[in-house]
Parts: structure tokens; C-alpha cells; sequence
């Protein structure tokens, strides 16, 4: 099989991103924003934290970041 | 582990993927005087030479017999030397039916002392003793218009001058022959005239000239019967010496980026005294035609957008671009920054980006395999035409991107591209933003094209798993949790003066 047939085979499933061209810098910002918030409300709770404030701040400040991130360097034209 | 799983698939792709990229040509160079066997005639051969654009293209239709007792299969294509090197695109059909594709062509060997060098093709079913096949050979010839004169007044029309044998060069006996040459204009001041047949020759049509048809039946192979004509070509000669081509994938953000570079030269008759401004801008203001590039049009695929225009000082304002509207072209007119003559050189970028989805498709055959088809050449689309003395297309695939395939689309007629093993194959890893392990590079070089390879088509499989697409914001994640997690265990170190 040819791979042009590969591809005309495939004709009923183009690929669709996860997040639309348009979308991209409005869930990058709203990521980010989200990242920001929770780094400042870990940040806040106290010096002497607990794991749990690692737990419930930490971890989806690090997510929002890393998925905020590559959308936003894609909204901005640097496609990843 | 990772970086040799990828290195070790690439390699047992290049190896596996013989049937697509045939193997590099082991055997020891044939000697100077090598002669293929006199297993073939040609019974008639017909021969077009189209000289509108800045380059030659052939056509010949060649009626050929076995002669021998035994079925051949191997018929081999003779040009002179100093032309081998600039053909580009050859291609050779069956002329009853094309539409079952081209013949395998191949290079052969040859020491290089040698006059004369060979292609060989491949017939797909060995011809029987005494049977015939029409086979339709077509190739481009890059550099091989000369101007005539070398150098000209800034306003003057330009001319060129083409050499080529009455005789088309072949490894075996021809019965009859002829060539059709088609000019761009009426206005043809200087040809050769011959004595190889009884009237007028050649014999003139409007801007088609025909040399012969001549019995040469008698005549030994290899025989060359010089003929020049020197005709009016009063545009650009375009040539771009290089030109690099970048397609980027990207599925976290649905785009395929396209970057070209070029090093353009213009091969037309030079400037005899300097440039004239005010020259310049009468021409431009009645539109006269010139031998300088003045413009070029650049039709972008429906649906491109955020086009730029840059070169070396920086982006260069005499652009326009019409988007696409539905279906239909879009349209780059760009001008460079100052009319390129004969002589002069320009080098520029263009960028363009498109969403992904109509060039990437799910393969039915995996969850995780991906099926790219891309043009392989796109470049500007002039009357006067284009050649391209090399072309390096380097497609980017996301990072993680394993088994990579590829093919070149055949149709019904000529894409313009030469046959698989005249491309160099690379595959490499090219590390820009946000890269860890840098992304999946194939890169395709392959010289002397011509825009008759405009549209040719590139199709590219490879497996990406959802792992692989998860390595960017995963890194940045675990990047981020790495400061939230020292800082909550230096928070944590007690170092209060205190008993314990």
C-alpha cells in the first residue's frame, strides 16, 4: 500500500487540535491567570507549610503553568 | 535509552524503506569507453524542445524495437556530459500508458573522463524480440541558455541562444528523427540552417521551427550535428541557487509553518553601463518588458495567513497579499527590494502558516499513527518560469515522531520530479522551543528542478503517541513543581537557636 493511499484512506479523520487555532490565547491567559493564583495562595500559606498546601496549590499551579505555557507560545505565534 | 530508540528506528527505517529510496549504486564505475549493447533501435523519434521559459524542456516520443534475440529490459539514455549534470526532472513513460506510472531511472556510474554518460531505464515487463514500445522521455535542462549578447543596455531587449545536436544524442541506431522547437516569440534572428535533407531546413511555423525529420538510419549513434538558434527572451532568467524549504509541524497548536529561503540570481544578459533610476522608473511607468525581475507572484495554498517577506536588512514593505476567499489561491505579490538584472542576486525568506488540519490525517492503520501530504515545492509561478539548482526540503516533525515514511505522489503525467534515487535522505533532530529531546527532521535534498515540480506532492507517515505530546507541558510542569517542592522543604528545615 502505497502511502498515498495511506492517506486517501484516511480521508474521513483530518486532524483537529485539542484547542482551536482561535481559542489558544484565551486558554493560555486563563492557564496562566490560574497558575498565578495558586502560586500566590501557596505562597501565602505560610513558611512553615504543609504537604497538603503542596497538594491543593502546588501541583495545579505546576500543571496550569505547563499547559498555559504551550498554548500561550502557540497564541503568540511560536508553534510548538 | 530514548535518544538510541529513535536513532535505532530511523536507521532500521532507512533500511527497511528500500523500495521507496533504492539503494546507493555499489558496483564499480563502468569504464570511459563503455557502450551499452546495440539490443534497442529507435524506429522514430520525435523530439520538442520548448524554449518559452528560462530553461529547456524536452519532450522526446521515441518508437523503439528489440533488435536482439533474447527480451530486454534495460534501455539506456545517452546525453553528452557536460549536460549531464544539469537535467533535471527525467522521467520516462510508457507513451500507450502513462497513467501505470514511471519507470525506474538510475544514474549509471561511469568513469568520468567520459564524453558521454548514461541513465538507464528500467522497462517494467522486458520487451519481447522484435516487438515495440513508445516511450515518452521528458527532462529539463537548467543553465542552458547563454544570452547573446552577454551584455546589454538597460532598456534593451534581451536574447538567447540555445545549442543542441540536430542529431538527439542516443545509444542506438535511429531510423528517422526530428525536433520540434517552440519559441516564446516570432522574432528568431539567428538559427542554423542545414543540409541534412532535401528542402528547406528548418522548416518555420509561426515560433515553431522543425529540424528534419532526417534518415539516420545510416548514421552511427552518438553522431552530433551541432545547430544554435539565438531568439528574443525578453524577461527574466530565474534561478535560484539554492533554495532551502522548512515545513514545521505542530499538533499542540494545529499549524504547519512554512518557511522557504532564497538565493535568487537573475542569469540574463548583464548591464553594460551602470543603473539608471530614471531609466528604471520610465520602463516601470510603461510597463515595458525588461530582463530585470521586477515582480513575483507567489500562489499560496487556500486558507495561508500571516504571510512575511524578509531578507537580510529586514522586512521589505513592497508586498502585497490577496487572502483566499473558499476555495480559491491566495496571492504573495512581492517585489524585491531593488529590480534584480542579469548578474545580480537576491536572497530572501518567506513564511506563511496554515491550520493543520487539511494537510495531517489519523491513519486508519494505528491509533497513533499520523499521515502528513505537504507540497514539496511550491515557489513563485512566472510565465518566464523558475529553475532551482537545488532544493533542500526539511520537514519537522513534533518531537517523539518515530517510523517515519515517506513518498513522492506519481500521478497520470510528469510531476516534475526526478525518480527516488536521485534524492538525498537525512533524517535528523532540530531542537527550538520548548524542546527536550529536539524534534523529528527529514530532510530531502535533490538538485537541478524546475517549476514544472510546483505542486509535486510529499506524503509522510509517522507514529506519535500521546506520551510523546504530553513531554512539552509535562517538563514545564514537573520544571515548576521542582521550585513549589524545594521551597516548601527549605520552608520546612528548622533552624531556630533553640533546645531541642
Amino acid at each position: 500500500m502505497s502511502l498515498n493511499q495511506v492517506w486517501e484512506a484516511a480521508s474521513a479523520s483530518p486532524y483537529t487540535p485539542l484547542i482551536a487555532k482561535d481559542s489558544q490565547f484565551s486558554v493560555g491567559f486563563a492557564l496562566l491567570l490560574l497558575a498565578l493564583i495558586l502560586t500566590g495562595l501557596f505562597g501565602l500559606s505560610g513558611i512553615d507549610r504543609s504537604f497538603l498546601s503542596i497538594a491543593t496549590f502546588g501541583v495545579p499551579a505546576s500543571l496550569a503553568f505547563g499547559f498555559g505555557a504551550v498554548y500561550m507560545i502557540c497564541a503568540v505565534g511560536v508553534y510548538v | 535509552m530514548r535518544p538510541f530508540a529513535v536513532v535505532s528506528a530511523l536507521c532500521g527505517l532507512v533500511l527497511s524503506s528500500s523500495s521507496i529510496v533504492s539503494a546507493e549504486p555499489t558496483a564499480a564505475p563502468l569504464s570511459a569507453n563503455f557502450k551499452p549493447h546495440q539490443v534497442f533501435k529507435n524506429v522514430n523519434l520525435v523530439r520538442n524542445t520548448n524554449l518559452e521559459k528560462g530553461y529547456a524542456r524536452e519532450t522526446i516520443n521515441v518508437v523503439v524495437e528489440n533488435v536482439d534475440k533474447q527480451p530486454q529490459s534495460e534501455y539506456y539514455l545517452s546525453f553528452p556530459s557536460e549536460l549531464f549534470d544539469r537535467i533535471g526532472g527525467l522521467e520516462v513513460r510508457n507513451k500507450k500508458e502513462a497513467e501505470k506510472g514511471r519507470f525506474d531511472v538510475e544514474a549509471v556510474e561511469i568513469d568520468s573522463s567520459s564524453d558521454v554518460r548514461y541513465f538507464v531505464a528500467h522497462l517494467p515487463e522486458p520487451l519481447a524480440p522484435s516487438s515495440q514500445i513508445t516511450l515518452g522521455i521528458s527532462y529539463s535542462l537548467l543553465n542552458s541558455l547563454h544570452p547573446r549578447p552577454a551584455a546589454i543596455e538597460q532598456s534593451d531587449r534581451q536574447f538567447l541562444t540555445y545549442s543542441f545536436s540536430a542529431y538527439v544524442p542516443s545509444a542506438y541506431q535511429t531510423v528517422t528523427q526530428k525536433t520540434k522547437l517552440k519559441f516564446p516569440s516570432h522574432n528568431v534572428p539567428d538559427y542554423t540552417t542545414t543540409d541534412l535533407k532535401t528542402g528547406e531546413d528548418p522548416e518555420r511555423q509561426g515560433s515553431t521551427y522543425t529540424y528534419g525529420p532526417y534518415n539516420t538510419g545510416k548514421v552511427a549513434p552518438g553522431t552530433s550535428y551541432p545547430i544554435t538558434v539565438r531568439y528574443e527572451f525578453t524577461k527574466p532568467v530565474i534561478t535560484a541557487s539554492l533554495l532551502e524549504r522548512d515545513l514545521e509541524v505542530s499538533h499542540w497548536g494545529g499549524n504547519l509553518a512554512t518557511e522557504e529561503r532564497y538565493w535568487l540570481r537573475n542569469n540574463g544578459s548583464t548591464l553594460l553601463n551602470h543603473f539608471s533610476r530614471v531609466d528604471w522608473t520610465v520602463a516601470n511607468y510603461q510597463q515595458s518588458p525588461s530582463s530585470a525581475i521586477r515582480e513575483l507572484k507567489y500562489p499560496l495554498k487556500p486558507g495561508s495567513v500571516d504571510p512575511y517577506f524578509i531578507d537580510d536588512i529586514g522586512n521589505v514593505s513592497t508586498s502585497r497579499y490577496r487572502p483566499s476567499k473558499g476555495n480559491r489561491e491566495a496571492n504573495l505579490d512581492f517585489k524585491p527590494r531593488y529590480p534584480v538584472f542579469g548578474g545580480w542576486n537576491y536572497s530572501f525568506r518567506l513564511g506563511w502558516n496554515n491550520d493543520l488540519a487539511s494537510f495531517l490525517r489519523r491513519s486508519v492503520s494505528g491509533a497513533d499513527s499520523y499521515v502528513l501530504k505537504v507540497p514539496f515545492l511550491e515557489g513563485p509561478k512566472m510565465p518566464e518560469g523558475v529553475q532551482y539548482e537545488k532544493v533542500v526540503v526539511r520537514v519537522v516533525l513534533p518531537e517523539g515522531a518515530r517510523n517515519v515514511q515517506y513518498e513522492t505522489v506519481a500521478g497520470p503525467s510528469s510531476n516534475g520530479l526526478p525518480s527516488a534515487d536521485q534524492f538525498a535522505v537525512e533524517f535528523s533532530s532540530h531542537k527550538t522551543f520548548m524542546d527536550t529531546l529536539g524534534r523529528t527532521t527529514l530532510t530531502l535534498s535533490v538538485e537541478s528542478l524546475t517549476d514544472e515540480a510546483r505542486d509535486s506532492q510529499l506524503v509522510v507517515t509517522y507514529d506519535y503517541t500521546l506520551f510523546d505530546a504530553l513531554r512539552k507541558p509535562i517538563t514545564i510542569t514537573l520544571g515548576l513543581f521542582s521550585v513549589f517542592a524545594a521551597i516548601w522543604v527549605i520552608g520546612n528545615i528548622d533552624v531556630s537557636i533553640k533546645k531541642r
